[in-house]
């Protein structure tokens, strides 16, 4: 192991820990990535946090997209999903995405997953905005939880080693291909891992927004290791803001609602008591698109027809009591905690951060534009186009993670070697640190302010150009780790400043509004489908957007 | 914004000799969460503070630490002022971060058989409630048996249980948890009230995988020896002295002016190891108005045979006190054994209302006693406090007999069957009672549970007495006074 000694700040070259497959995040993606890959040899997993604990996909609530019924099709699946996406979408993978989601549900079944289940031991399904069949699996408003309950069962049957409470800083190459990873542990020391190929699988980061359903974990941490090894990014303008977040108490402003509130029967309502979404989607209602149900709803606030904590409604206390216990017990929960009985009483809600669509661009089999490096689940792009449909990020997760941990199982053995170079680059990064000026979480919070503003829901090119300066400004700051602890926070830090600059950079380079990416500076004469763009791109050494027919 | 003054336990085992207090002014908005005072601390005083936490929504299971000594998940809980944060009582690792990974490695995991078959809604349904665990530890934190024997702890019963439940298990996880140490959990329900997703452990795991164990014939051979003596005695003691019931007529009038009337269930402990208590708990409810109705065809309750898994029998003890009571037009019944009242309330269908006879006095008030010269601490009764929710009743009662003293509100061991099956457990945890009961300087121990009052009194050398029969020397020494100012 190759330890950052704290006492005299230097390295010391003991050993390094090498792996087949290299693993980092430990989601739903990341843990069934690592799955598959103890199948093909030495697997080694890194978490953030506890594996299990961390990630969002054990905070999602409503379901699991598949197609597990007769009148229902992976066609239809693969249409709503790309209607859904505001055609950005790259059609090979959604072709994966709606083929395979019912074969890895089937995996959880058989691992043991607990879904709700209907009379003839089917899977239940409920319905989910922007799909015309009903066809997202659920385990009552704890669908996430329970997928990665059974993920973590399984993963403990499998040989796969996991290391709890690592920090990942940076990736290694070898040339141009990544060789894998350096991180820091729970008290600040450096732990170099090597392996034969490595999976991305670090989740996403709309924590670099003020209002935000991510858990701590989601930095964008993924974005930025791709970006700064030279992976390129397409479409990181396209951020979902989840139409419906909690607004009360403060500190809690964000927190997810699920849409499976809305699935089974919940309506939105403005301060007038108006249900205001058939002024902007008669046919769909509550159960449009987000992108739709955000802009409606931050509308509605902007117009003034919203509540004193600038949130909308919504209501379900017209739904049978026994329908909200036991399709809904988590949301119960949560707002009694908070003084709100949703049996009686409305929810107040508001658009927050949700999901990132874009990400490291990916083959078929999860191949990055790196050598060696694969990516899955929230932190690839292309899956999701410019809107993501709920329900189609937990069956991602475990498709592209299969296919993830596959793929890179498949590598080839190689010699494994460090660059003492590379070390040294990274333990001067955190010597810089260890003699900083300002407290990260000062900087953090710049970050997520300006970024709320000016380049959230409606964007202009001066608001973001603007967004893009302070985020640079920033960049400048010397972040202070106070003890070798807190070296981590400051690498975090750098990561959501990178992926927030990529974000900004990304909504700059698309001149339309689409699907979520919303430019009010901009007027067009075509829609989505018809679109002349396709996807933006960023690496280091190239930025743009795509333009041409649809893939 | 408000301003609140928190205290936070902070440790480094690389460096402290010993862990310390550090208290904090922090400002925080209005609604704040315990983990928002942590965050405010970690940002605007101290960034060394070390504390675990990640979806901030309750659904992970991070962050929970004890505030006031209860746990809590710091990111559910509204911070207030003046509380005191500290880890979960687990090996620290540091400040508020605790070592959870061997426990979570205890917790079994699914082994998938040859043969798939989906789980049916009725299954679906009888697993979610043990499904929801967060793996938060908050239950491995607050249970007393873990810490004085082997155990594998609540989180990891609550999974055999689960896995017991789902037609895709392939392994026998009942024999597991026996040898996990099943028999080791003295039903206190720790675990389940401080759980955040209030999952039942007791009732809806511990028990039914006792239940589960019953059928493969792995009961202890003292708890079947319970279950013979129930059987054919319809009592769970045997007898060896003049019982409650046969010292008793069938009604008890009041002293004075009637209050109210209540049908009186003894238990078998009341009734045939301890019937003085009895007889001086009654003389206290006639003193304050009360008639006692006592049918003296009830029997056994059944809660040693539940809490062992021993169920086959229990329908018919069920039917046979419901009927003592409902023949003779009984709408409320009385129980003083905080056992017998937590099985009448939690384990039966009753058609009648159940009171503990701490709820029916204060219900009532009583006449107040003589102030006795005495400092007594008085030890919570599981099936009293948690069972049944009763904690101020009994201190309300006491403190107008004798000065009281508090301590720690922890199992004595002598549930459960565990006095009984694992006597070594019960020593041990009644041995931490001693200690407790040594911190206060009490000349008296006070309690309201037959199982409770035996068990410590065995363990200390401090007198043990039953809330009712202090009270009754309360009115004597009343008595006793009253008659010496009286001129001849």
């Amino acid at each position: 192991m190759i330890l950052y000694d704290s006492r005299n700040n230097k390295m010391r070259s003991d050993a390094v820990d090498t792996a087949h497959v290299l693993v980092i995040g430990s989601g739903g993606a990341g843990v069934r990535a690592a799955i598959e890959a103890a199948g093909y040899g030495e697997t080694l997993l890194v978490s953030k946090t506890l594996a299990g604990k961390g990630g969002c996909t054990t905070m999602a609530e409503g379901g699991y997209n598949a197609v597990l019924r007769e009148a229902d099709s992976c066609e239809i699946h693969f249409e709503d999903t790309l209607k859904g996406g505001a055609y950005l979408n790259d059609h090979n993978l959604v072709q994966i995405l709606v083929e395979e989601a019912p074969q890895r549900i089937q995996d959880l079944l058989e691992w043991g997953a607990v879904f709700d289940v209907t009379d003839c031991c089917e899977v239940a399904q409920r319905p989910f905005g922007g799909q015309r069949f009903p066809r997202t699996c659920y385990a009552g408003d704890r669908t996430g939880h329970e997928m990665m309950a059974t993920l973590i069962d399984r993963l403990h049957n499998t040989d796969a080693r996991v290391e709890n409470e690592v920090t990942i800083i940076s990736l290694l190459l070898d040339g141009p291909r990544v060789s894998g990873a350096i991180g820091l542990d729970q008290r600040g020391e450096l732990r170099v891992m090597l392996a034969d190929a490595t999976v991305l699988a670090t989740g996403g980061g709309t924590r670099i927004y003020d209002i935000s359903t991510n858990s701590s974990s989601g930095t964008g941490d993924g974005y930025a290791l791709g970006y700064r090894a030279g992976a390129e990014l397409i479409d990181m303008e396209q951020i979902q803001f989840h139409p419906t977040g909690a607004v009360y108490p403060y500190d809690a402003r964000g927190r997810l609602v699920t849409e499976a509130v809305r699935g089974e029967g919940g309506v939105l309502k403005n301060v007038e008591g108006e249900r205001f979404m058939r002024r902007y989607d008669p046919e769909r209602m509550e159960l449009s698109t987000r992108d739709i149900v955000s802009r409606a709803i931050a509308t509605e606030i902007l117009q003034g027809r919203g509540t004193k904590n600038e949130g909308v409604y919504l209501d379900v206390t017209h739904l049978p009591r026994s329908q909200i216990e036991s399709r809904l017990p988590v949301m119960l929960e949560q707002f009694l905690k908070f003084g709100v009985d949703i049996r009686d009483v409305p929810m107040e809600v508001a658009p927050t951060a949700h999901h990132i669509m874009g990400g490291l661009r990916i083959t078929t089999h999860t191949e990055t534009t790196l050598p060696c490096l694969f990516a899955c689940g929230e932190v690839a792009g292309g899956v999701h186009g410019a809107n993501r449909l709920g329900g189609n990020a937990l069956a991602d997760t475990q498709v592209f993670g299969k296919r993830a941990g596959e793929a890179a199982g498949k590598a080839k053995e190689r010699k494994k070697e460090v660059e003492q170079k590379q070390i040294e680059t990274e333990e001067e990064r955190l010597g810089t640190f260890l003699s900083g000026e300002v407290p990260p979480s000062t900087v953090v919070r710049s970050l997520q302010t300006a970024m709320w503003e000016g380049a959230g829901i409606f964007r202009t090119g001066p608001e973001l150009e603007k967004t893009l300066g302070i985020i640079r400004h920033l960049q400048t700051f010397r972040p202070r780790a106070v003890s070798p602890a807190n070296l981590a926070e400051c690498c975090i830090l750098q990561n959501m400043l990178v992926t927030a600059s990529l974000v900004v950079k990304g909504a700059l380079l698309r001149k339309e509004s689409r699907g979520a990416h919303v430019r009010r500076d901009i007027t067009q004469n075509w829609d989505a489908e018809h679109s002349p763009y396709r996807h933006t791109f960023l690496s280091l050494s190239r930025e743009g957007i795509e333009t041409g027919a649809s893939l | 914004m408000k301003e609140l003054s928190v205290k936070v336990f902070r440790f480094d085992p690389e460096c402290d000799d010993s862990p310390h207090f550090q208290n904090y002014l922090v400002r925080v908005n209005e609604g704040a969460r315990i983990l928002h005072v942590l965050h405010a601390i970690h940002d605007e005083h101290d960034p060394t503070l070390s504390y675990r936490y990640c979806c901030g929504s309750g659904q992970c299971g991070s962050c929970a630490v004890r505030v006031n000594g209860e746990p809590v998940l710091a990111c559910m809980e509204e911070a207030c002022d003046e509380m005191t944060i500290e880890p979960l009582d687990l090996p620290i690792k540091k400040d508020l971060i605790v070592d959870m990974e061997p426990y979570l490695d205890r917790i079994s995991s699914l082994v998938p058989g040859a043969e798939f078959r989906m789980p049916t809604a009725e299954e679906v349904e009888e697993i979610k409630p043990l499904r929801s665990c967060i793996e938060c530890l908050a239950c491995v934190s607050a249970c007393p048996a873990l810490k004085v024997v082997e155990f594998a702890g609540p989180a990891a019963m609550r999974e055999d249980m689960r896995l017991s439940l789902d037609p895709r298990e392939n392994c026998d996880r009942v024999t597991e948890a026996v040898n996990e140490g099943l028999f080791t959990c003295t039903s206190c329900q720790a675990c389940w009230k401080v759980c955040p997703k209030d999952i039942q452990i007791p009732g809806k795991a511990i028990e039914k995988l006792r239940a589960l164990a019953n059928k493969k014939g792995l009961t202890l051979p003292r708890h079947q020896a319970v279950e013979r003596l129930v059987r054919e005695t319809g009592r769970s003691v045997d007898r060896i002295c003049t019982s409650f019931l046969e010292q008793v007529p069938e009604v008890l009038e009041p002293y004075g002016e009637l209050k109210g009337t209540v049908g009186f269930f003894v238990g078998c402990m009341y009734n045939m190891r301890l019937p003085k208590t009895a007889l001086d708990a009654m003389e206290v409810l006639r003193r304050n108005g009360i008639r006692v109705i006592i049918p003296k065809e009830q029997i056994c309750c059944g809660s040693p045979l539940i809490r062992t898994g021993q169920v086959d029998f229990l329908d018919t003890l069920k039917r046979r006190n419901i009927d003592a009571f409902v023949f003779r037009n009984i709408d409320t019944v009385l129980t003083m054994c905080a056992g017998c009242g937590s099985t009448l309330k939690n384990d039966y269908d009753c058609p009648f209302r159940v009171m503990d006879i701490n709820e029916v006095l204060i219900k009532y008030g009583i006449e107040p006693p003589a102030r006795l010269p005495l400092r007594a601490t008085y030890h919570d009764p599981c099936h009293l406090l948690r069972g049944q929710g009763i904690k101020n009743q009994p201190r309300e009662l006491i403190t107008q007999v004798v000065d009281l003293v508090d301590m720690p509100s922890i199992c004595c061991g002598s549930g459960g069957g565990v006095r009984s099956g694992v006597p070594e457990e019960a020593a041990a945890l009644a041995e931490n009672r001693r200690k407790e009961i040594e911190k206060t300087g009490a000349d008296i121990v006070i309690s309201s549970c037959p199982f409770c009052e035996f068990h410590i009194q065995e363990h200390t050398d401090r007198p043990v007495k039953n809330i009712a029969t202090v009270l009754l020397e309360g009115y004597r020494e009343k008595d006793r006074k009253n008659a010496q100012v009286k001129p001849c």
